[in-house]
């Protein structure tokens, strides 16, 4: 069907929408006009690539020569923000995904592919990272035996179902993409997609559920690793609520990041932002805001930790921080539900997560006093190659929202991407996403005529 | 529909209840158990009043284990500052600048009888041997991951930073030597006898017989170890403040039980997890149906094929 | 008195008072309380067992030598202990002590051999030269391997004495031109002893001499023909300066402040750490301080084939068991610490990361209006796109034939 043959009561009230400047998200649609391989992405490859050029030399001269980890940390940057944190940013699929699939928030999946992908990078990030952070990775080979795993051990969990979420419900719930691009594509393949995507949504309930158990178990793990460090983690951190606010805030994290990078992308490639969707993810984001700022206060005053945070100290300061980024992201977001401004919803999705980032940091490294003479600062190799994975992730990330469709935008956005394929150069059909995905014998010779012409 | 909360709550109530008794009843087990002590318990007696600081336990942990001595710090002399990835045993100096008591205090593993350490091992390494208590590294299962040097309350496990295959090291109380009859290294040569080996048993009943036959002489008349963290089977008596040695006062209970009781509750034999799992696919398979009957619409309505 | 008397009639025949021969042996366990077994018996059970045994017969060859160990036998600082240790031992043949020379010499050398065949002991002195048939020594016309292989040939025992006798010592340095090796490399078949040093400690060649006459046996020797007792430790290890090398005082030249002071001597070149040897606790001359670092000079390794004349006076040498200093760790050490180029990294990139969310937050003002409005021109734009449904020619295409569908 071309775009003069759409259903005229669905496309009235599409064409009054967009022309009320109501836009709402109706499809996933790929980023078009838009070359992949630019300045910065090539800038991203190349951050990328030196990545791994130190991850080589990580892997021959060990640990010690590249990293500023000591006898004191034992953990640097690579597990304790690009595994701690970033998978903290990526768990938009649990996140994300909960609020639609449970609490049916139907409105909201128009936001799933994106934290997909986005929750997908992140934890390849992660996990990538956590395979270079490993000083004997050969001996992962364990993780085969089930009977080998000390199922005691947080890190145990944390390592296994990260593994084991990474590659099967979280690669598999990417796949619709994909697959929508392989219908698209070629004809002759259609009959074998159509068939794997009813095989794939009969098991789909079970894949779900467990990329949902699997991330919460996980990311209140994540949690649970330093409650065995004792005293040695700050008082206003260290609670036996670890757990259950990491899992927290994991959860407003991700929120920020996915409507966040969604807000961002739509407004880099010029897409409408639908406000009802956004309004609710941040009403939601607000809210658990709220709910984890009460509890974390409550944890420290019914601890008796409260005194601490008034002390003149950089743990009193990281603190303070830390709530004053959280309280004040939910604050903003708040009122942008008021005043409708996207400036100041992205701004409270930025400062949110920066806030549950930092939140998440402290145990670890922050708030993380061993002895009392001891210093950790990351070494400019071990920055390199972290902030070189996080490349990775967004080169990634740029190169599949180009070719396949995950960002959200009103109808007309892909008709228009069909015609914008359909009719520029050749080779660039053969990536399209046509209707039908091949000429029919008019527009093979249109086509023909439009060479003709251009050749004059 | 919005029943979605009342429905998911109703689901895991419903299979959950028969859960909840299970983890009650497993919870209560967990809070009377005890931590048990190995049947061949081995360990150290440190007495630091007794000892001069002679460091020749430190020379020879290094040659009992056939490590080349530490001489980093000045490419001339063994001056390990810490346990590090060449040494299992050091002693330190605790003195004050206000010219009160010192002492010097001799570091190594503690072999607690539930080490921490072990306890966050994700591919069990760290192993406490069941019969002499001794918490041993296998290289064959560890991945480097440095979780030990963190969970450890007495920071004892050292990781190796240099090279492509780095190991773990900390004090074996030497079982090498100990099966072929011998003492261990530090023991065997230390001049005034201020660290001795031998059974737990023995040791704290020399222990305890040290503080009846002179009161007054030591800390708190109190063997750090006995009770500490749970029970450790190397054990100090010290003049001053164990704390002012390094030795961190833990209370009774070991840093494992103490800060992963809620999380072995949580997952015991995996009950919490299953249920939840279950009643998730519940509630996933009619929102899925819904989903998939919305998109359907949407499909007709449009004319593009629906994106699941 | 018979011919071959025993020690103890000799001594008494002398003169020498038994108070000053058991002074004498109470210095040989003190020269070797351990690694012998005559020495591991009481004082008057050694004194007993050397009074008994016959009084050796000592046959003393000189090669390539300085007669240094010679004179180590008697700069004793008791002209009677000299005198002692020739009481004791038989020196029936030794070039420097003797009053003959020239053919009497030779005679002389002939009937110690033949009347001790058997049972002397040869001390060899001075290293033994082998290149061009071993002409740059040459004793009564023959070369010395010769000599020397003849002599022990029909002896008991052979001590190797002094660096030279035992190595090659200092005429085996660089460039080594006549070949000199030491005893063991030109004599086989006998049991040989090697105490090197450059002069060594005299009553290490008693204790050995005398165990070997009272016990019949030669004392425990390392892999190098030492014996332990002396050689098994280097000087480092019993130095009586090691208290400042633990400590890190070091004397750094000759004359400062430190080296008056009588701090160790490391850091000028000492080679105590790989040398053999037992100055460090028998001094020399009888007085107590009197050896190479005991008067503030660093040693040179002069038992060391490998150590003296192959390695700089001042170099220093690496020490191979490191043990652990007079210092003691504290509590809590501090570790770890912040680079100023990752600082200023982290800065750069959290700056950029902040920048560039600054400046995307200021274009969401704009936005909302722009993507509605772009909604409507690509729709029209869309729409003009779209050809015009004239008469085309019903061709396919020639080069890339595009599979189609076929419109049912």
């Amino acid at each position: 069907m071309s775009t003069a043959t759409l259903d005229t009561q669905t496309g009235s009230r599409l064409l009054a929408n967009a022309a009320a400047s109501k836009p709402r998200w109706e499809r996933a649609v790929p980023v078009y006009g838009f070359p992949v391989v630019n300045r910065f992405f090539v800038a991203l490859l190349a951050m990328t690539g030196l990545a791994f050029v130190l991850t080589g030399y990580r892997e021959l001269a060990g640990l010690g020569p590249v990293s500023g980890m000591n006898d004191a940390y034992g953990w640097g940057i690579w597990k304790t923000f690009n595994v701690m944190v970033l998978t903290g940013l990526g768990s938009g699929a649990f996140a994300v995904g909960i609020a639609p699939w449970v609490f049916r928030r139907k409105r909201l999946h128009a936001l799933m592919r994106m934290a997909l992908l986005t929750s997908f990078l992140a934890y390849a990030c992660g996990l990538l990272l956590l395979g270079i952070d490993a000083g004997r990775p050969w001996n992962f080979y364990w993780i085969v035996f089930p009977w080998k795993w000390n199922m005691h051990s947080p890190l145990a969990e944390v390592a296994i179902c990260m593994s084991i979420y990474a590659t099967i419900p979280l690669a598999i719930e990417n796949i619709p993409p994909v697959l929508e691009r392989l219908w698209y594509f070629d004809s002759r393949l259609r009959p074998g997609v159509e068939k794997f995507e009813r095989r794939l949504h009969y098991f789909f309930p079970w894949i779900i559920a467990a990329a949902y158990l699997l991330p919460g178990m996980h990311q209140s793990s994540l949690g649970a690793l330093m409650l065995l460090a004792g005293e040695r983690v700050h008082p206003l951190w260290q609670s036996p609520w670890l757990p259950l606010l990491y899992l927290g805030a994991a959860s407003f994290m991700s929120f920020g990041c996915v409507a966040g990078a969604t807000m961002l992308c739509c407004v880099m490639w010029k897409r409408a932002m639908d406000m009802e969707i956004l309004d609710e993810a941040a009403r939601i984001t607000a809210w658990l805001i709220f709910g984890w700022l009460g509890l974390r206060l409550l944890d420290i005053v019914f601890r008796g930790a409260l005194g601490t945070a008034f002390h003149a100290d950089r743990f009193a300061g990281v603190f303070w921080l830390e709530t004053f980024l959280i309280a004040g992201g939910g604050w903003m977001l708040w009122r942008s539900l008021r005043t409708h401004k996207t400036q100041t919803m992205f701004l409270g999705y930025v400062l949110s997560s920066l806030g549950g980032m930092i939140y998440r940091f402290s145990p670890t490294t922050l708030a993380f006093r061993p002895n009392p003479e001891s210093l950790y600062f990351p070494t400019t190799i071990e920055i390199l190659v972290s902030f070189g994975f996080i490349c990775m992730g967004v080169a990634g990330f740029l190169l599949v929202v180009k070719r396949f469709g995950i960002l959200p935008a009103p109808l007309q956005e892909w008709h228009n991407m069909a015609a914008y394929f359909r009719f520029r150069r050749p080779y660039i059909r053969w990536t399209g996403y046509f209707e039908h995905g091949f000429f029919s014998d008019d527009e093979l010779e249109r086509e023909q005529q439009l060479e003709l012409t251009d050749s004059d | 529909m919005a029943i979605t909360r009342r429905e998911l709550f109703v689901s895991i109530g419903k299979a959950g209840i028969p859960a909840a008794v299970a983890l009650t009843v497993g919870a209560e087990t967990l809070q009377a158990e005890t931590i048990p002590i190995p049947s061949a318990a081995v360990g150290l007696l440190y007495d630091a009043s007794i000892c001069i600081g002679c460091k020749a336990c430190v020379a020879a942990c290094a040659e009992a284990n056939d490590t080349p001595p530490d001489t980093r710090g000045d490419q001339l002399h063994q001056a390990p500052s810490d346990l590090n990835d060449l040494t299992r045993n050091v002693i330190k100096l605790y003195k004050p600048e206000d010219g009160s008591a010192f002492s010097y205090v001799k570091r190594q593993c503690m072999h607690c009888l539930d080490p921490a350490c072990a306890a966050g091992c994700p591919f069990q390494a760290l192993h406490k041997d069941p019969e002499s208590g001794i918490v041993k590294w296998d290289s064959d299962k560890c991945i480097g991951c440095r979780y030990c040097t963190i969970t450890c309350p007495y920071h004892v496990p050292r990781f190796q930073w240099m090279g492509f295959n780095p190991r773990v090291t900390k004090c074996e109380l030497c079982s090498p030597r100990l099966e072929k009859g011998l003492q261990p290294g530090c023991t065997s040569v230390c001049p005034t006898g201020a660290v001795i080996f031998g059974p737990r048993t023995v040791l704290l009943s020399e222990a305890h017989s040290r503080i009846k036959k002179e009161p007054g002489r030591y800390y708190q008349g109190r063997v750090y170890g006995e009770k500490d963290n749970g029970g450790t089977q190397s054990l100090y008596l010290s003049r001053v403040a164990f704390e002012k040695l390094g030795l961190p006062e833990l209370g009774p209970e070991s840093v494992p039980a103490r800060t992963l009781r809620w999380q072995r509750r949580l997952y015991q034999y995996f009950a919490l997890p299953a249920v939840l799992y279950v009643s998730l696919v519940q509630v996933i398979r009619k929102s899925l149906k819904g989903h998939e009957q919305e998109a359907h619409e949407h499909e007709k309505e449009t004319g593009l094929r629906a994106q699941l | 008195m018979s011919k071959h008397p025993t020690i103890a009639e000799h001594l008494q025949a002398s003169g020498v008072s038994r108070r000053s021969f058991l002074q004498f042996c109470s210095v040989l366990m003190a020269t070797a309380p351990v690694g012998m077994s005559l020495t591991g018996k009481t004082l008057h059970q050694m004194a007993a067992t050397i009074g008994k045994t016959k009084r050796p017969s000592v046959i003393w060859l000189h090669f390539q030598d300085c007669t240094g160990c010679t004179e180590t036998l008697l700069r004793t600082s008791a002209p009677d202990v000299a005198h002692l240790i020739l009481d004791v031992i038989s020196l029936d043949y030794h070039e420097t002590l003797m009053a003959a020379s020239g053919a009497q010499a030779e005679a002389a050398l002939n009937s110690a051999i033949s009347d001790n065949a058997g049972k002397y002991v040869l001390v060899v002195e001075g290293a033994i030269p082998t290149r061009d048939d071993g002409v740059y020594m040459q004793l009564a016309g023959r070369p010395a391997v010769q000599v020397v292989r003849e002599v022990a040939a029909q002896s008991a025992a052979v001590i190797a004495i002094g660096s030279c006798a035992s190595w090659g010592g200092v005429p085996s340095a660089e460039p080594n031109p006549t070949g000199a090796v030491g005893v063991n490399f030109v004599v086989s078949g006998k049991p040989i002893i090697n105490l090197p040093g450059c002069p060594p400690n005299p009553y290490n060649l008693l204790a050995v001499v005398l165990e070997y006459v009272t016990m019949g046996k030669l004392p425990e020797m390392d892999e190098l023909s030492r014996p332990k007792f002396a050689y098994d430790r280097v000087i480092h290890e019993n130095c009586p300066r090691r208290a400042h090398f633990d400590a890190g005082r070091f004397a750094l030249a000759f004359g400062d402040a430190g080296h008056r002071q009588g701090w160790c001597l490391y850091k000028l070149g000492c080679k105590g750490p790989v040398t053999h040897a037992s100055c460090s606790t028998r001094h020399f001359n009888e007085i107590p301080g009197v050896w190479p670092i005991g008067i503030g000079a660093p040693c040179l390794g002069c038992t060391e084939k490998s150590v003296v004349w192959r390695m700089g006076t001042f170099e220093t040498v690496p020490i191979h068991l490191a043990t652990p200093p007079d210092t003691y760790p504290p509590i809590y050490s501090a570790v770890g610490g912040i680079k100023v180029g990752a600082a200023a990294l982290v800065g750069a990139i959290a700056g950029a990361a902040g920048g560039a969310t600054w400046v995307a937050s200021q274009r969401f003002q704009s936005s909302q209006e722009a993507g509605a409005e772009r909604l409507e021109v690509d729709r029209a734009h869309a729409e003009t796109l779209k050809p015009s449904s004239a008469s085309l020619p019903d061709k396919p295409r020639p080069d890339k034939p595009l599979p189609h569908k076929k419109e049912s």
